[in-house]
Formats: C-alpha cells, sequence, structure tokens
C-alpha cells in the first residue's frame, strides 16, 4: 500500500477515494464512475494502479481508438476473454449477451473508457447504455469514464443514470516541484550520457540542492503560462542541461546561485517561446551553442536544427527564410492590403488625387476606435484578381508589363500556402485570400523599403 | 492500511456490513416503496392477464429513477411467489436503448421466447408476419395450451423514434386487440410527452392506461397524506442502511428497539424489515455470513443510523440535497460513497463524509475548479473574452480580438511577463479543448460570414464565444489561489 502512495505522488485522496469505492472481497462495485479533471493529472495512472493492486478484472478502452462501436465492443470482449477467439459483436444486445456468457459469477469486473468525449458524436444510445451497464448484464461490472471534460459538458438528449463524480485537480507549484524532482536521477543520468565530465563535476551536478535550486527558477517563468506537467517536465529537461553547462566549463561554481539565475532567466525566458511547440526535440542530445562538437556530421545538422528553430521563433526570420522575388514581395503586400482593406477605400488610399473627405474620414475613423472592430482582427477578406493587380501596380514606382512571369508568381504564392485561392488562375473568376499575417507581412514590408501601415486603412 | 487487519474481529464485522449495506444499494431492485395505489394497479393487471388471459395495455410515466422499474420487478416478484410464473407466462423485456432497431428487438424476442429453432433460417417478409409466426408457436405448444405474455417495454419513447412507422408498438398493441393470444404490454417511460410521439395509428390501439409515479407521493396505509421530501429520505435512508436482526429477538432487546424507532418509523418496528431478499443475495454473498454477525454489534448499528438523522447537521444536508433533487440514484449513490469510507479504524458513519458527499453530489462545482485549474495566462484569456462579450453584447470573437484585449492589459501592467504570441494560441487552443470557449455557429455569424469559406478559415479567425457563465468565473476568480492581484482587479473593473 505504501509503496502505491509513494509511486503515485500527490494523489493520495483520489487514491483513497477509489480504494474505497472498488472495496475489496467481491463487495458490489458502484454502477458507474465518472472522472474529470484536466489534462496530465494523473487520472489513468491512478485507476491503472489501483486495478492492478486490486488484480481485478479490468480493461482499459481508449476511445480515440474506437471510431466504431463495433470495434469498442469486440476490443473490450476480447479483452476479457481468457481463451483466444475471434468474437464478433454488431451491437449492444450481442454485447450484453457476451458479457453475460462470458461470465456468471459475481467475480468484479471493471471496464474504463478514457477519452470518453470522443463517444459524444458515437450513437445517441452508447452513453446512457455504458452509465447503466451494470443493471442490463447482472454481473458485478463497474463502468468508468475518464475525460478531461466536465459532466456538464455531456449534453445527453435524455437523461442519465447519474454516475458518481469524481474530479481529479490540477497539481499546484509544490506538487509539480514534487513529481518533476522524483525525475532528478534520470535527468542527471541523461546529462552525464551527452558530456564527458570529471568525477568532481558529477558530484557537484548530482547534488540533489542544485537540480531543487534549478526548479525553483524553471517554474517561476513557466508556472504562469503552463500547468501541464508533461510540457513541463519536457521543458525542465532541455533546460537543466544549458542550466548546468558553465557548471562543467567550470564558468560558474556550482553554488553560486545568483550568478547561476543570471545565466538561466534569459535562456527560460527564450525557451519559454517554444513552449508546446517541440521545435528542439531532437537537439536535446546535442551541446547548447557555445560547445561545438567536432564531428562535421553533428555539427551539421545542429546547425540546420539551429536555423530552424530560429525561423520558427520568430516571424521576422520566418519571412526572410522564404527568399521571394522582388516583385512576389510586392505581389503578397498588395494581396494582403486587399485582404484587409475595405474595396470603398481603394480610391483613397492609392489614388493621388482622392477627392475631399477629409472630414468624413476622421468621423468613420473615430468611430472604428471606439468599435475596437478592425479588419485586421476580422480576417483576410476575398479579393479578386483584378484588385489585386490594381493595387500591386498602385504601390509599385517602376513600371512593368502584366507578363506571364509575373502571374506565374501568384501561383507560386499559392503554392506556398501564403495566399489561399485555386491553383489554376483563371483570370475571370479566381478569388484570393491573404493567409499571412501582419507581422510576417511587415517583416516583407521592410526588406523591400515600404511603409505597409501608411496604406492599411486601419491604421489611419 | 487495508488486508493487513483481517484477523480482527471489528474489521470482520465492518467489512460484512460494507458488503451487505453496498449490496442493498446496488442489487436490491424489487423492494418498492409507497405507491400502493399505483403498485395495486399494475399487480391487478397483470394477474389478470396471467390468470385469466385478458390482454391490457398501460403506460408506466414518472420521472427518472422514480422507480417504475423497481415497480414492475416487486410486481413481478410477488407474482412469481403466488403463480406459476414460469408455465402460465413469458415475459418478455426489451428495452428502447439496447434493442434499437426491430430487427433487434425482434431477435431479442425469439430469443427470451426461447424460439430460435423453432425460427431457425426462416424468412419473413414483415415484421407483423414474424411476430404472429412467434404467437403462432407458443399456441401450438406441447400442452395445447397458450401461455400469456407480458412485455415490458422500458425506454418506451426510444421505440417512438426507431423505427419510421413504429411498427414495434404498433403490432404489439395490435395484438392486445386481437384474439391471438392473451398479451400485456406495458410501456415505461420518463417522458410526459410520450402520447405526442405515438403515431394515430398506435395511439388508436393504445387502451389509455395512464399509470403516473411521481416522486414525493408517498402514500402510508390507505390515508393519502403526503409527508415531506425531507421526512422521505430520513425513512429511506434508515431503511437503507440498517441492518437485519435475525432470529427471535429477546424481549428486552425489542422493546428498546421498539421505543426508539416509534419517534421515526412504525414500520419498522419489526426486525427483518432491513433484509434484502433472499434471491437476489443468491451467490452474492454466504447466508452463514450474516448470522455470524454479532447481534449487539447490529443493533448497535441500527442504533448509531437511528441517531445519525437526529443529528442536525445531518437533517440539514439532507434538506440540502432535496432542495436540489428527488432523484433517489443520487441519494443512493451518496449513500454508496459514504459506506464506502467505512474501515475498521473509522467504524461509524462520519457526519462530515456524508455532508461532503452531498454537496459533492448536488453542487459539484466542478466548472469552478476547471476554471482554477488554469494557468494564469489561460485565465486571462478568458477575462479578456468576458470583457469583450460584455462591450459586444455577446457577439463572438475571435483569437485576434481577444488576443488584442490581453495585449492591452498586459502593456498596461509592465509586471506581468510577456508571453510570446504562439505560446498564447497554444494557451487557447487549451481553451478550446476544456470546451471553455465553444465556436460560434455560422447561423450566429450571419448570412454574410456564414457560407461556405468559413469552414477554411484560419484559426486566429474562427469566432467562438466563451462557454462558462459569468458568475463562475467570478467564482473562480475570488477563489482563485495566488491569484496575482492585477487580475484581479481587471477582473472586476468592468469595461462598460
Amino acid at each position: 500500500m505504501d509503496e502505491i502512495y509513494s509511486k503515485v505522488v500527490c494523489r493520495e485522496n483520489q487514491l483513497n477515494d477509489l480504494f474505497n469505492l472498488f472495496g475489496d472481497d467481491n463487495e458490489p462495485l458502484p454502477c458507474s464512475i465518472f472522472i474529470s479533471g484536466s489534462m496530465a493529472t494523473g487520472k489513468t495512472l491512478c485507476l491503472q494502479t489501483v486495478l492492478n493492486y486490486l488484480s481485478y478484472k479490468h480493461v482499459f478502452v481508449d476511445c480515440i481508438e474506437c471510431y466504431s462501436s463495433k470495434i469498442m465492443f469486440e476490443n473490450i470482449l476480447s479483452a476479457l476473454n481468457d481463451e483466444d477467439e475471434d468474437v464478433k459483436c454488431e451491437n449492444f444486445m450481442d454485447f450484453i449477451n457476451c458479457l453475460n456468457r462470458l461470465q456468471n459469477n459475481y467475480e468484479p469486473i471493471v471496464i474504463v473508457f478514457d477519452r470518453v468525449e470522443r463517444l459524444r458524436n458515437m450513437d445517441q444510445n452508447l452513453l446512457p447504455v455504458l452509465l447503466k451497464l451494470r443493471e442490463f448484464c447482472k454481473l458485478n461490472i463497474c463502468t468508468i469514464l475518464v475525460t478531461h471534460l466536465i459532466f456538464e459538458n455531456f449534453n445527453f438528449k435524455f437523461g442519465v443514470r447519474e454516475p458518481i463524480k469524481l474530479y481529479f485537480p490540477n497539481y499546484n507549484k509544490e506538487e509539480l516541484f514534487r513529481i518533476i524532482f522524483l525525475y532528478q536521477k534520470s535527468f542527471v543520468q541523461h546529462l552525464l550520457n551527452h558530456f564527458d565530465i570529471e568525477d568532481e563535476t558529477t558530484e557537484l551536478i548530482e547534488k540533489p540542492e542544485l537540480f531543487a535550486n534549478f526548479l525553483n527558477a524553471f517554474l517561476s517563468v513557466f508556472y504562469r503560462p503552463c500547468r501541464d506537467l508533461i510540457e513541463l517536465k519536457h521543458m525542465a529537461r532541455l533546460n537543466f542541461i544549458k542550466y548546468c553547462e558553465p557548471i562543467i566549463k567550470g564558468e560558474i561554481q556550482s553554488n553560486d546561485l545568483t550568478k547561476l539565475w543570471r545565466h538561466i532567466s534569459p535562456i527560460l525566458k527564450t525557451s519559454l517561446e517554444l513552449l508546446y511547440l517541440r521545435i528542439s526535440d531532437m537537439r536535446q542530445f546535442k551541446p547548447s551553442p557555445g560547445k561545438e562538437n567536432s564531428e562535421s556530421l553533428y555539427a551539421k545538422e545542429f546547425c540546420l536544427e539551429k536555423t530552424l528553430k530560429d525561423e520558427l521563433s520568430s516571424t521576422k526570420t520566418f519571412a526572410q527564410s522564404f527568399e521571394l522575388p522582388y516583385f512576389a514581395k510586392y505581389l503578397l503586400i498588395a494581396a494582403y492590403l486587399a485582404s484587409y482593406n475595405p474595396p470603398k477605400e481603394d480610391k483613397r488610399l492609392f489614388m493621388k488625387n482622392h477627392g475631399k473627405q477629409r472630414k468624413q474620414m476622421r468621423q468613420i475613423k473615430a468611430k472604428a476606435k471606439i468599435n475596437e472592430k478592425l479588419s485586421t482582427q476580422l480576417g483576410p477578406k476575398v479579393f479578386t484578381l483584378d484588385r489585386l493587380l490594381a493595387i500591386f501596380y498602385a504601390i509599385l514606382e517602376d513600371k512593368i508589363g502584366l507578363t506571364s512571369n509575373l502571374l506565374a508568381q501568384i501561383a507560386t504564392l499559392v503554392e506556398l500556402k501564403l495566399i489561399a485561392g485555386s491553383k489554376e488562375i483563371d483570370l475571370d473568376t479566381a478569388k484570393y485570400k491573404c493567409i499571412v499575417g501582419y507581422d510576417f507581412i511587415s517583416a516583407i514590408a521592410q526588406t523591400v523599403g515600404f511603409n505597409i501601415r501608411k496604406y492599411l486603412y486601419d491604421f489611419i | 492500511m487495508r488486508g493487513s487487519m483481517d484477523t480482527d474481529p471489528l474489521a470482520i464485522q465492518i467489512k460484512l456490513v460494507r458488503k451487505y449495506i453496498k449490496l442493498k444499494l446496488i442489487e436490491d431492485n424489487v423492494l418498492f416503496r409507497g405507491h400502493d395505489q399505483e403498485r395495486n394497479h399494475v399487480y391487478e393487471l397483470l394477474r389478470r392477464t396471467v390468470l385469466q388471459g385478458e390482454s391490457h395495455s398501460a403506460l408506466l410515466i414518472g420521472p427518472r429513477s422514480s422507480g417504475k422499474t423497481t415497480l414492475l420487478n416487486s410486481v413481478l416478484h410477488q407474482l412469481s411467489r403466488e403463480t406459476d410464473l414460469e408455465n402460465d407466462a413469458i415475459i418478455i423485456q426489451l428495452n428502447g436503448l439496447v434493442h434499437s432497431d426491430d430487427k433487434l428487438a425482434l431477435k431479442a424476442i425469439t430469443a427470451q421466447m426461447q424460439l430460435e429453432n423453432t425460427v431457425g433460417e426462416r424468412v419473413f417478409g414483415t415484421f407483423a408476419e414474424n411476430l404472429s409466426f412467434l404467437l403462432s408457436c407458443i399456441q401450438t405448444g406441447v400442452d395445447r395450451r397458450c401461455r400469456s405474455m407480458v412485455f415490458i417495454l422500458d425506454q418506451c419513447d426510444m421505440f417512438c423514434h426507431s423505427g419510421i412507422s413504429q411498427t414495434l408498438l404498433y403490432n404489439l398493441f395490435d395484438v392486445t386487440h386481437s384474439q391471438t393470444a392473451p398479451m400485456c404490454v406495458i410501456g415505461v417511460t420518463n417522458r410526459l410527452d410520450i402520447m405526442e410521439l405515438f403515431e394515430k395509428r398506435v395511439k388508436s390501439r393504445f387502451s389509455h392506461r395512464h399509470i403516473f409515479i411521481f416522486p414525493n407521493e408517498v402514500n402510508d396505509d390507505d390515508r393519502y397524506d403526503i409527508i415531506s421530501p425531507l421526512e422521505g429520505r430520513k425513512r429511506l435512508f434508515v431503511e437503507l442502511l440498517s441492518l437485519p436482526l435475525e432470529g427471535s429477538v429477546s424481549p428486552r432487546k425489542k422493546r428498546k428497539s421498539r421505543k426508539s424507532i416509534a419517534k421515526t418509523d412504525e414500520t419498522a418496528c419489526t426486525s427483518t424489515v432491513f433484509a434484502i431478499p433472499e434471491h437476489i443475495l443468491k451467490g452474492k454473498l454466504d447466508e452463514q455470513c450474516l448470522s455470524t454477525m454479532d447481534r449487539a454489534f447490529v443493533s448497535d448499528w441500527n442504533a448509531h443510523i437511528r441517531s445519525l438523522i437526529e443529528n442536525e447537521k445531518v437533517i440539514d444536508a439532507l434538506e440540502k440535497l432535496c432542495y436540489y433533487t428527488v432523484d433517489e440514484q443520487t441519494f443512493r449513490n451518496v449513500l454508496f460513497e459514504t459506506i464506502s469510507k467505512l474501515s475498521p479504524t473509522k467504524p461509524n458513519i462520519n457526519v462530515i463524509d456524508l455532508t461532503t458527499a452531498i454537496d459533492n453530489a448536488v453542487a459539484p462545482e466542478h466548472r469552478v475548479k476547471v476554471l482554477q485549474s488554469l494557468s494564469i495566462l489561460e485565465l486571462s484569456l478568458v477575462i479578456a473574452m468576458k470583457h469583450g462579450m460584455e462591450i459586444f453584447d455577446g457577439q463572438p470573437m475571435n483569437f485576434e480580438m481577444i488576443l488584442h484585449r490581453y495585449t492591452k492589459f498586459a502593456n498596461e501592467h509592465s509586471s506581468s511577463q510577456s508571453v510570446p504570441r504562439p505560446v498564447i494560441l497554444k494557451a487557447f487552443e487549451h481553451l478550446q479543448a476544456l470546451e471553455i470557449v465553444l465556436p460560434a455557429r455560422t447561423s450566429d455569424v450571419g448570412g454574410a460570414a456564414g457560407d461556405a469559406s468559413s469552414s477554411r478559415v484560419q484559426k486566429e479567425y474562427k469566432l467562438y464565444t466563451l462557454a462558462v457563465p459569468a458568475e463562475d468565473l467570478g467564482r473562480a476568480v475570488d477563489t482563485f489561489k495566488s491569484l496575482p492581484t492585477e487580475i484581479c482587479h481587471w477582473y472586476s473593473n468592468s469595461v462598460v
């Protein structure tokens, strides 16, 4: 028992609840249990440990794998069946008959449905029957529904038998600390595998205090935007290597906490940008910049990774990485302007003599500011090829002819998924939409020295 | 903690108590309380069908877990003791949830009539043909005597949806009018508007016998008095949790128990009243087990239960439960949770356990808990969205608008760490996964934007509505642990 509590930390209450509900010694199980709680709060882990400890007959069904009820039924039946035989089961009636045939004593059976929110889109009668499966098959059977949604999100068309509801709260900061701290050994091992370190520094790194300090610093930055244990663990693993680097190199003493903090805090800030993105997945096996490896393959791969990371980390470099031709850039800008400006205002924005509308304009502008419904927030609008070309010629200083090359570049932009539209250019009916963001387009505009704000209706 | 103390007599007793009461809570679907009139009605119907070969049809209507199925079970149980039910009648139980179409229903009927071999590979044109064949089978049976049929259709409303023409219901009701076989059809449903669901031709064949069962309406010994829901719950509490005292009770003890019970429940005097019907116990609990229970312990336990309902806190909690729901299943779940907490170290029911179980059952506030489990960034987005919806009269918003509001706030408060845009987008997607924000339906957006292209809109510009009520959000913000004060202020400072 104690073993379980030490294995599954910070979930004592939940484990106790489960143990109590399941009871022991062929006690009747509850009809159904509904377990909810955010992602990565140990729902499945707790269930697995408890059921394994009690050694009840149980099945775990991941509803993501079961896109039809037939697959689900057959999975459950074959898992419950000791003998290897193919079970055919089309519907609930067969399922219940099979269950009754499989077993006729009062031995407890538990069926766990993980990610049960997936079943909402399937047959209407599926969940109501699962919730009262016990009534139908006269066995000591219990269905457990596990999901990250709450019970209210399951809008049953006709009511259901109320399950017993359990809620798994998120881990708080201290609990997260405790859990990640359990992985200290593996983190250190991971570090040692990829560096050649003298024994004395190894000792320094293996000190739990060092890791505790690191975790404190880490959580102070990461706890605010992210509470997902899996993600935090992943990021901690990546950053711990960087944290230990100056110690390995002998630049900072391992007990000089302020210096270490100063070293790590900018690194943590930058890696915050990569949260959830998992870009540096492959890079985690390599030393961070400054400690180049001699092997050329290593270095090459490393460079590739690095550029990819840099490109994705800022839109600006990402935009530049496309290396579009000069006219294509202008075309893209024109497309952006066409998407985010109302066609009515084209005359005013792009023509030199647009008449005297100043006064009226100011009123509209004032209205727009209050409204906050800027068109940059509402998303791009569709435009025709004619309009695109008109704006293109208006913003371009030098005059060029409308060649097939130019039109081919539009196709290229579509291929690159910078503009959405049909691939073949039908000059009469083609409609396009610019699907790049403002950051991207302003980076592009900068490279050609074009002030895009001047031509955006929202910003005038 | 558990299992090590098997030899301890108290531990064995407690285990037995736990098991017995759990069985009673979960498995006892025969013992029916109250509603004598309705029960007699159903009993009469079934008895006349079985013994005199009359045909009937009836609808049993009542809200969820008001005891409709239990009533039928108890009537059937009584009939099986009084008559030779097995040879006189065939009972066929169908459930609208399981037997979701006519083919399945026929299969189930065939199976329950044990006619699979007779039917074999025969192919039938219509449902009616098949049914009449089945009926003719039982008529030309071995003893040439017709057995009556009892059809129990649980979730009757589902049979109205399944077939377009409601074939099953039509045929069954039709047979009750023809003289082919004595048949009783009892539909069980929780929909009051069941009659509107019936087709005209089905309706005309139905006998229009409605039997309504409503909770809270306990008529006691023919004096039709309505006791308060709380009183009913208290009685049920004692009935469900008490243990049977077996055998001859010594007069001294009997007097004592009568005295104490008299205050709450007169019917509880007889000692076997709390027992589970025997046929349910079969195979699940040893008969001997129960007799090994210490009599003094049992009477102590019963006294403990009775003392509990005098407890003010328990009464308050039960009152709260009645205030929220009359659903008996919820009540049983609460008791189950409480009982399962019993252990050798805790041999009595803890009042706090009971009250927390009731609180969890009736007002779980899981939504508030979900909101509290969000990271601060995610909560800020929710608040930004709430403000935005306030300004625009609940119009749906897209990510860009929410981001705009959020950055405006974040720029004003330099103390909050700045977070890059991809991370914010990811946080927003997390909110989507938790269904705190839901995609707005295209019809809400208006004709212009609601065309086919709306499915191809980039994710930043998809429109969402907030799916949590403002009250829940407010409570979550109020009780959020270590929430930065500026966010608290931001929330409470109304924008409008």
